[in-house]
């Protein structure tokens, strides 16, 4: 990389590179600065074709080694698209009673501090990135990975390893070397961004469950089938929101018995020892309130709210419109033989309240 | 406001220029009248409860002599004098309700003088503003409805109101109740008399307040008297249910405050259109009912201290770490910041009842962190 360059020359590129490795350093489709982020879903009717996944490589903000990992894999450009709208449908769900809502607006600037929201993102952004790895290698959508091969469990002789189980093991090693884990650089964002990435990656292996089918005779579980299942996505972004809830806020301190440097927590509780745990969300300063308009966030302002759980949180005191709304539902439903079902369209009013902004 | 007098006049003594003489005191001459304007008759409230005795051995003069009230609410103080107690305590009650509603708020109701009350905060038409109008006129049908149920007044009995349609036909109406409808329309009578006898050019600023006002009043009023409810005493053989006594009975002043306070939350705003009436500034929303509470300017910044909005600040509010609402340092303080100070806390513990028949009780104390404004 520094050959045929000047001596001053060469340090600086490095620098550069470890600045834009430092912050946000993997692929995540965090800023939706990508013109890739809002698909309506995934794999859409296209006929497979072998050349079109190097085109989405070169559309997407990646480093110049992520690119040559997405060349050579066809189906890891697919897979990076359906990691990023996972992590945002996932995001916008468990948010959408607080605050900031996990909006597109001010995700920048967001992303620069070090808020608990920041860590959050990370954390979700890389447990779908290994989520949907995972299924990916498992469905067959990537060459070079296909169903998990382990055989963790203890042998038992009614028990047989078959179907195809979600592939960690090779999701996991993709990442790291995808995001380029290795160099543990000094800079406290940085120890702080690579812990709660981690903290994502571990939150999807402890969804990792085996599920096992029973088909003996007359279905009973004389002959099981087991395969290793990863949890709906929904319960992954359940645990971060918890974790986000509990996270815990650190600065740096040297050790002096090594001399490096390394994330402490001010000793609050007897119980948690004074290293962190490598499942909890660390963060480094207090966030806004969301409440205004802000280069943060839009503010909380037009937000839908419900009378009586979250309005009084969500407005921020400044009280609520009410706007009565026509909607159309299905009810009255019958079954017809066979097999349909059909309903009718009712017409219903309902009151919708929406936070004043002032 | 006697301090700015003191200022003027020593102005004018060292002025020779009798130009500059006359200006100053027109200047201080409309003061005064702004003076006079913004005390209310909630001062009412703040001045210690006159025994009804007093204005009747004082008659004429004392009424005269109460600050804060129009022409039209002198002259009904002059026409029933006994009534003048209960609507200081209907008012107390009110500014009571109004400090516990909002006590975890930026603006908490204080009271800041004894004259206008709430200072120049209420000059503005805000939903703060409208809260405090109609907690006050609901104050005042409580109270005297109560007055006129215990006797006290002389022109009103125990309520006469017909038997409920819907009550079962074993069950005696009688007992005596509130009296609901003298309560509702000497309120109706009394607070609204200073809006009545005033008269706007129409689409003018004062205008849209004076609706706006006795709107909120009619608000207040309406939910007392929505909130009434059927209550039932049972007398029969040993108490039983056999023979049971109904009668109308006001609600407990909490639960008209927190309906008031839900209407605060889904206040209107409101604007003057052509023809001089109010109406909503956003048509998509509800329109609001008589019972909604309406406002017409936004509510100005409750943060930082202000001596021309009447303001008071955050500053030495107590505020609570750990919540994430209105009472939270975030939002209390305003983004300032906090000091925490340890302060003991003495309280009554390790009670006992002893025979017969009176509890006591240990005082403990403990040392709680306490959080105040910056």
């Amino acid at each position: 990389m520094c050959t045929g360059l000047p001596r001053t020359a060469c340090p600086l590129r490095l620098f550069a590179l470890c600045i834009l490795l430092s912050h946000a350093a993997a692929y995540f489709g965090l800023t939706g600065r990508e013109p890739l982020v809002f698909l309506p879903g995934p794999f859409a009717n296209e006929p497979p074709n072998g050349k079109a996944h190097l085109k989405q490589c070169e559309q997407m903000t990646l480093t110049r080694r992520q690119k040559r990992l997405c060349r050579r894999e066809p189906g890891l450009a697919e897979t990076l698209r359906e990691s990023v709208r996972l992590s945002l449908l996932e995001c916008r769900y468990q948010f959408r009673n607080e605050r900031w809502n996990c909006s597109m607006d001010g995700r920048g600037s967001l992303l620069k501090r070090g808020f608990k929201e920041t860590a959050f993102l990370l954390a979700v952004s890389s447990a779908a990135l290994s989520h949907a790895l995972a299924k990916a290698c498992s469905s067959g959508r990537m060459e070079r990975c296909t169903c998990d091969d382990s055989p963790g469990l203890q042998h038992r002789e009614a028990w047989q390893w078959g179907v195809c189980g979600d592939n960690l093991k090779y999701s996991t090693k993709f990442l790291k070397k995808f995001l380029g884990q290795r160099r543990v650089s000094k800079d406290l964002r940085a120890q702080i961004d690579a812990h709660n990435i981690n903290v994502g990656i571990r939150a999807v292996k402890s969804g990792l469950k085996t599920t096992c089918k029973c088909h003996g005779v007359s279905g009973s579980c004389a002959v099981r089938t087991c395969w290793k299942q990863l949890s709906p996505f929904q319960d992954t972004g359940h645990l971060l929101k918890y974790r986000y809830d509990t996270a815990i806020r650190v600065h740096s301190v040297t050790n002096s018995a090594t001399g490096e440097t390394e994330l402490a927590s001010p000793r609050r509780h007897s119980n948690t020892g004074p290293r962190l745990r490598p499942t909890e969300l660390v963060f480094l300063e207090e966030s806004p309130s969301f409440c205004r308009p802000s280069r943060y966030s839009p503010g909380t302002a037009g937000r839908p709210c419900s009378k009586d759980t979250s309005c009084s949180s969500l407005c921020c005191g400044r009280g609520y419109n009410t706007a009565l709304r026509l909607t159309t539902l299905s009810c009255h439903c019958q079954v017809r033989w066979c097999c349909h079902v059909e309903c009718q369209t009712c017409l219903r009013e309902e009151e919708v309240y929406t936070c004043k902004k002032h | 406001m006697l301090f700015k007098l003191k200022l003027l006049r020593s102005g004018w003594g060292g002025v020779t220029d009798s130009r500059h003489g006359a200006v100053t005191i027109a200047f201080c001459a409309f003061f005064m009248q702004v003076f006079v304007e913004a005390s209310s008759w909630w001062s009412l409230a703040m001045n210690p409860l006159l025994i009804p005795e007093a204005y009747i051995i004082g008659g004429q003069p004392l009424c005269s002599q109460l600050a804060g009230l129009s022409k039209g609410q002198k002259k009904l103080c002059q026409l029933y004098q006994d009534h003048m107690q209960f609507i200081g305590e209907g008012a107390k009650t009110g500014i009571r309700e109004c400090q516990y509603q909002f006590r975890n708020r930026r603006w908490n109701c204080s009271t800041v003088d004894n004259s206008s009350v709430f200072g120049r905060v209420m000059q503005i038409g805000s939903r703060e503003t409208a809260f405090t109008y109609a907690i006050s006129a609901a104050g005042v049908v409580n109270a005297v409805s109560r007055a006129c149920r215990e006797g006290e007044l002389s022109s009103c009995g125990c309520s006469r109101a017909a038997r409920p349609r819907d009550l079962p036909r074993d069950w005696l109406w009688g007992g005596c109740g509130d009296n609901l409808n003298y309560g509702y329309r000497f309120s109706k009578e009394f607070v609204d008399a200073r809006e009545r006898e005033k008269t706007f050019t129409k689409g003018s600023m004062e205008s849209a307040r004076l609706l706006m006002n006795l709107h909120n009043n009619e608000a207040g009023r309406r939910i007392v008297s929505d909130l009434a409810h059927v209550s039932c005493k049972c007398h029969g053989v040993s108490g039983s249910c056999s023979l049971k006594t109904c009668w109308l009975q006001l609600a407990d002043f909490r639960k008209v405050g927190d309906t008031l306070k839900e209407k605060y939350d889904s206040a209107a705003a409101m604007r003057l259109n052509s023809r001089g009436k109010l109406v909503q500034v956003h048509s998509k929303f509800n329109s609001p009912t008589s019972n909604d509470l309406v406002y017409i300017d936004p509510s100005p910044d409750y943060c930082v201290e202000n001596k021309t909005s009447g303001s008071l600040g955050t500053q030495g509010r107590l505020c609570n770490k750990t919540s994430e609402g209105m009472d939270g340092c975030a939002l209390m303080c305003c983004g300032r910041g906090y000091d925490q100070y340890k302060t003991e806390l003495v309280e009554r513990c390790h009670c006992k009842f002893h025979w017969c028949c009176y509890v006591k009780c240990k005082r403990c104390s403990r040392i709680v962190d306490q959080f105040v404004c910056k």
